[in-house]
């Protein structure tokens, strides 16, 4: 089995050393497009970052990142079998070198610099010419429809790469001495309606390791491929290779080619061309002579390249139907945009555990270190089990709510800026206030401030027999009415009441997290300050269904409750406690954790540093002079 | 990148160290006539006789009167000056050997595929593109090969060998010693043309450096900026004038896709109608695009030719973005219009490859709103229409 034929029939996958966005991600769109089920880039040999982020299809893959090939772990170096070196012309024999030592059961890969020393490239052709496939130094590489995209080869716009359709394999085999016509031609074929076997781009340089003898041995021994497509140019003597082969019968199927350069003859002297090659030097190097020969070998060596066109569309063609080719809304593809940063997902507050069942108590309450921090935090032993187990809730709660978070996005900006944990989390912590995790403190308050006096007991509740006449119960209905003055003030000063409010759930679509806590209230005697938690809510809710009691005013409301009832502490100790901010210690302490989170999914996958897309909104126009 | 020539001088200073007494002498330096005297009184040479010798990798010297034999050191100078007068820049005095005609051969290295291609002849000084049956031919890879080479050669080993290393450790691609003289054993070579891998450059060690290089002679001031701007960017730019009064001028793009598009122009009989050849490829920013364009229409302002036409032309580009390139293109355009149009100029437009709906969209409204539109296309046409409409324009 020749290679096109390993590549048809193989899983083929790419390890690229060093890094170049269009050309990984073209071959990317090329595997989603060829109905692959994942990437065959499955790593990248560069340094200074751990991942890179491209588009399989609409949605975005990242891309391991390693900083050289003994880095690459077991399980990717198995499944390895072809290198994408785009290292520069210093750099690309050792490293060459380096993944053949690495990877020697590898079928062969692509050089893509140009500027590789001829001593290196003989020496490459000495070591791996027979060993493996390889396509350059220099050009574009190689191409098998729908199987194995090598490089530039096909182009690197996601339209181009389907309008060559270039996931549909086919029966005429591309060569080309140039990188561009290489694409141009496959565009051609695929523009006549047919398609291509396989395709491989020479390059312009003056020792490409597999030779167009080689290539034209996996033209004339692939199956599928019926007849050769080449495009060449003056300089060199590649084509008299073909025209040997031809010769010899070691190449029997049609050619078509065209060979450029009869321009030279325009010139008073031999110019040298856009590629290292093309120049002439002796006689038998010019475009002319070189189409006399192959035409004499009875090959088609068309006169202009409209009439070579118009040759190959009348080649003969056998496409492959039997593969699945999914067609997609190349717009859509177009259209897709880029996530702007690549987070650690988290459970949906969707599947909140539940805490307590009717009066029973289903977390167990006696974590020691949550009993270990509440103690720190309250200078006294905790009393009660409910008090352990609701705070060990609100940190279960607590400890992510996903990156989109400010805090969580500074943790990660400052990560991926290369700064350490200390840095990264204090970032994040920094950004608590106001209007990002810090409401529950001021939660407490109003909470503290809106309850006056003790409550009423549950018989003097509003409705029942004794609420009229009780004086307890007219207190009561003072605070109802408070709680509406109370929301009143704060709409009239423009402030929010803190503790109320979500941007996604609503009245009908309650916070599963806030059901959640809302039951520890069950395991209370009295609670007062849930009560006016949930008045005020009331109050809030008739004027708009998004303005619920939330995460923040629930826990500072039935943490007020338990800390009175079950550890015994009074108003005035609550009001000290507020001063002191330890109900914002409720979020800071679960979140640490959370920020810490990302800060090492950030540094696991390092992508670099992190910048804006260039899409701002610009609000201070630039100063006119 | 390429194989560039390397001065006489540097390659047998490789080859022979510090035996080797050659002086290089560079036209531009002060004291130029002294430099060469002073510098042989250095090297103890005062009373032999000299060769000075134009030493930019010139061919064919002798015929061309490029060599003057047996110079006292006193006469360096005065040689010097003529052969400046010539239109040289760079000469080699060196001390004559006198030797018997017999004595001379012929000896070449080339990298090829193989390995090291090492011809031979018997005969010194001959034209071997001539004499292809004077010459035998072998491949060097191994000492074993370099052991056979000498012996069917009469060649001293140590001579093959030393060279090989030198060859290799300096990147050479081509060494030419025509003709080495040999005389009891020792070899002497007299005349060497040596080609450097410039690619090379960064390996080696002050071996060689961008001075020992012969620059290329006899370019247009537009060529040369272009050579500049090249030398500066990562991208690929050239440029070729072939006639000044010509009416139909290139913006072409790709190594392979220029040549179908001159190609063209050539076979429908128009090649001397051409008035440039060049290209640039490899995904140059606007800036740089913008450079190149202003010497390519400032070129076709300059033409006589009465019809002139613009022609914007490439096949479907796998880097180099269409809309930042015809930006930097549309930028050049722009300072000109005026003249363009005065001059019936038109542009014809053929482009593929990345952001090609945005780019030709762009030189579209802009040559129609300047009234220099000739025909835009896409990758959806023939890579050759957009010179055939240009062709028709020029010719009506």
């Amino acid at each position: 089995m020749n290679y096109v034929e390993q590549i048809r029939k193989g899983k083929n996958k790419i390890l690229a050393l060093g890094s170049h966005p269009a050309i990984v991600q073209s071959i990317l769109d090329f595997d989603f497009l060829s109905g692959k089920s994942s990437t065959s880039v499955i790593g990248l040999i560069t340094g200074n970052r751990k991942a890179e982020k491209y588009f399989f299809g609409q949605s975005e893959v990242l891309i391991p990142c390693y900083p050289n090939i003994n880095a690459v772990p077991a399980e990717i170096k198995r499944r390895v079998n072809w290198m994408l070196n785009l290292r520069s012309g210093r750099r690309a024999f050792e490293s060459t070198v380096t993944f053949f030592e690495a990877f020697p059961q590898a079928l062969g890969g692509h050089i893509f610099a140009e500027n590789v020393p001829e001593r290196h490239a003989t020496e490459l052709i000495r070591r791996f010419g027979s060993k493996y496939l390889i396509a350059g130094p220099s050009g574009v590489g190689l191409l098998v429809p729908g199987s194995l995209k090598l490089g530039a080869i096909g182009g690197i716009d996601i339209r181009q790469i389907s309008a060559s359709k270039l996931s549909t394999p086919g029966s005429l085999a591309v060569v080309s001495t140039s990188g561009g016509m290489t694409s141009e031609l496959i565009r051609a074929v695929a523009d006549a309606g047919k398609r291509v076997s396989f395709a491989m781009a020479i390059g312009g340089d003056r020792f490409p390791v597999a030779s167009l003898t080689d290539i034209l041995n996996l033209a004339e021994t692939d199956k599928n491929t019926k007849a050769l497509v080449y495009f060449g140019e003056l300089g060199g003597v590649d084509e008299y290779e073909i025209v040997e082969m031809i010769k010899s019968k070691k190449f029997t199927k049609p050619v078509v080619a065209y060979i450029a350069g009869v321009i030279d003859e325009a010139f008073k002297e031999h110019v040298q061309f856009g590629h290292a090659k093309a120049l002439v030097a002796q006689k038998d190097e010019s475009a002319r002579a070189k189409r006399e020969a192959l035409r004499a070998v009875g090959a088609i060596a068309a006169e202009t390249f409209p009439e070579f066109l118009e040759k190959i569309a009348k080649l003969p063609e056998r496409r492959e139907t039997s593969r699945n080719v999914k067609l997609y809304d190349i717009n859509k593809l177009m259209n897709r945009t880029r996530s702007i940063l690549s987070t650690r997902e988290i459970t949906a507050p969707e599947k909140s555990p539940v805490f307590v069942k009717g009066k029973k108590l289903l977390a167990k309450g006696d974590s020691v270190f949550v009993k270990s921090i509440l103690e720190a935090l309250i200078g006294k032993p905790v009393k009660s089990k409910t008090t352990n187990a609701f705070a060990e809730s609100v940190f279960t709660l607590l400890i992510d709510h996903g990156g989109h978070v400010s805090g969580a996005v500074n943790t990660m900006i400052t990560a991926r800026a290369g700064k350490d944990l200390v840095s990264s989390l204090a970032s994040g912590l920094l950004t608590i206030g106001p209007r990002f995790g810090g409401a529950v403190n001021a939660a407490a308050k109003v909470w503290l401030n809106g309850v006056s006096g003790n409550p009423p007991s549950p018989r003097l509740r509003k409705g029942s027999p004794l609420f009229e006449s009780s004086p307890q119960a007219a207190r009561y209905w003072m605070e109802e009415k408070k709680a509406a003055e109370m929301v009143e003030a704060k709409t009239k000063a423009g402030e929010l009441v803190p503790g109320i409010g979500h941007l996604k759930y609503r009245v009908g679509l309650p916070d599963p997290r806030v059901e959640a806590l809302s039951g520890f209230a069950a395991l209370l005697k009295k609670h007062p300050y849930y009560d006016f938690a949930r008045e005020v809510e009331k109050v809030t809710t008739a004027k708009n269904g998004k303005l619920i009691l939330n995460i923040d005013g629930v826990i500072a409301a039935l943490f007020l409750d338990i800390l009175i009832e079950c550890e015994g502490f009074s108003k005035n100790e609550l009001r000290e406690f507020i001063d002191a901010e330890l109900f914002n210690a409720f979020f800071v302490i679960p979140r640490s954790v959370g920020f810490i989170a990302h800060f090492i999914e950030q540094k696991k996958n390092d992508e670099g540093l992190f910048r804006l897309p260039e899409e701002l909104l610009f609000v201070r126009k630039k100063r006119v002079k | 990148m390429s194989r560039v020539k390397l001065t006489e001088y540097r390659a047998k200073k490789l080859l022979l160290g510090a035996a080797y007494r050659g002086i290089s002498i560079k036209s531009g330096l002060p004291f130029v006539a002294f430099l060469p005297a002073v510098a042989l009184a250095k090297a103890g040479a005062k009373k032999g006789r000299f060769v000075v010798k134009v030493d930019q990798g010139v061919k064919k010297r002798m015929k061309k009167g490029l060599v003057l034999l047996d110079q006292s050191p006193r006469a360096i100078p005065l040689a010097v000056s003529k052969l400046k007068k010539k239109g040289f820049s760079r000469f080699l005095a060196e001390p004559l050997l006198h030797h018997k005609e017999e004595d001379e051969q012929y000896v070449s290295f080339e990298r090829v595929r193989e390995g090291i291609r090492f011809m031979h002849a018997k005969a010194g000084g001959i034209d071997i593109e001539s004499h292809p049956e004077a010459v035998e031919t072998f491949i060097l890879r191994s000492d074993s090969d370099i052991k056979t080479a000498a012996k069917k050669t009469k060649l001293p080993e140590s001579f093959l060998k030393h060279t090989l290393e030198v060859f290799e450790n300096n990147f050479f691609a081509f060494l030419e010693i025509n003709p080495l003289v040999i005389a009891n054993g020792k070899t002497y070579p007299l005349d060497a043309a040596a080609l450097v891998d410039s690619a090379g450059a960064f390996f080696i060690k002050n071996a060689w450096t961008e001075n020992d290089i012969v620059e290329k002679t006899g370019n247009s001031r537009a060529e040369k900026n272009i050579d500049e701007l090249a030398k500066t960017s990562p991208a690929s730019f050239k440029l070729t004038v072939l006639n000044p009064n010509g009416s139909l001028f290139f913006l072409l793009s790709g190594g392979g896709g220029s040549i179908v598009i001159a190609d063209e122009a050539e076979l429908r009989g128009v090649g001397k109608e051409i008035g440039n050849y060049g290209e640039y490829s490899g995904g140059p920013t606007r800036e740089e695009t913008y450079l190149y364009a202003k010497e390519v229409i400032e070129l076709l302002l300059k033409s006589k030719a009465k019809r002139k036409a613009l022609v914007l032309a490439g096949g479907v580009a796998n880097f180099t973005d269409v809309k930042q390139t015809f930006m930097g293109i549309i930028d050049t355009l722009a300072e000109t219009t005026e003249r363009l149009r005065k001059a019936g100029v038109k542009v014809f437009v053929r482009r593929g490859g990345p952001n090609e709906q945005e780019g030709l969209a762009l030189m579209k409204t802009f040559l129609k709103k300047e009234k220099l539109l000739g025909t835009v296309y896409g990758s959806d046409v023939v890579i050759t229409k957009a010179v055939d409409d240009a062709i028709k324009f020029v010719k009506k």
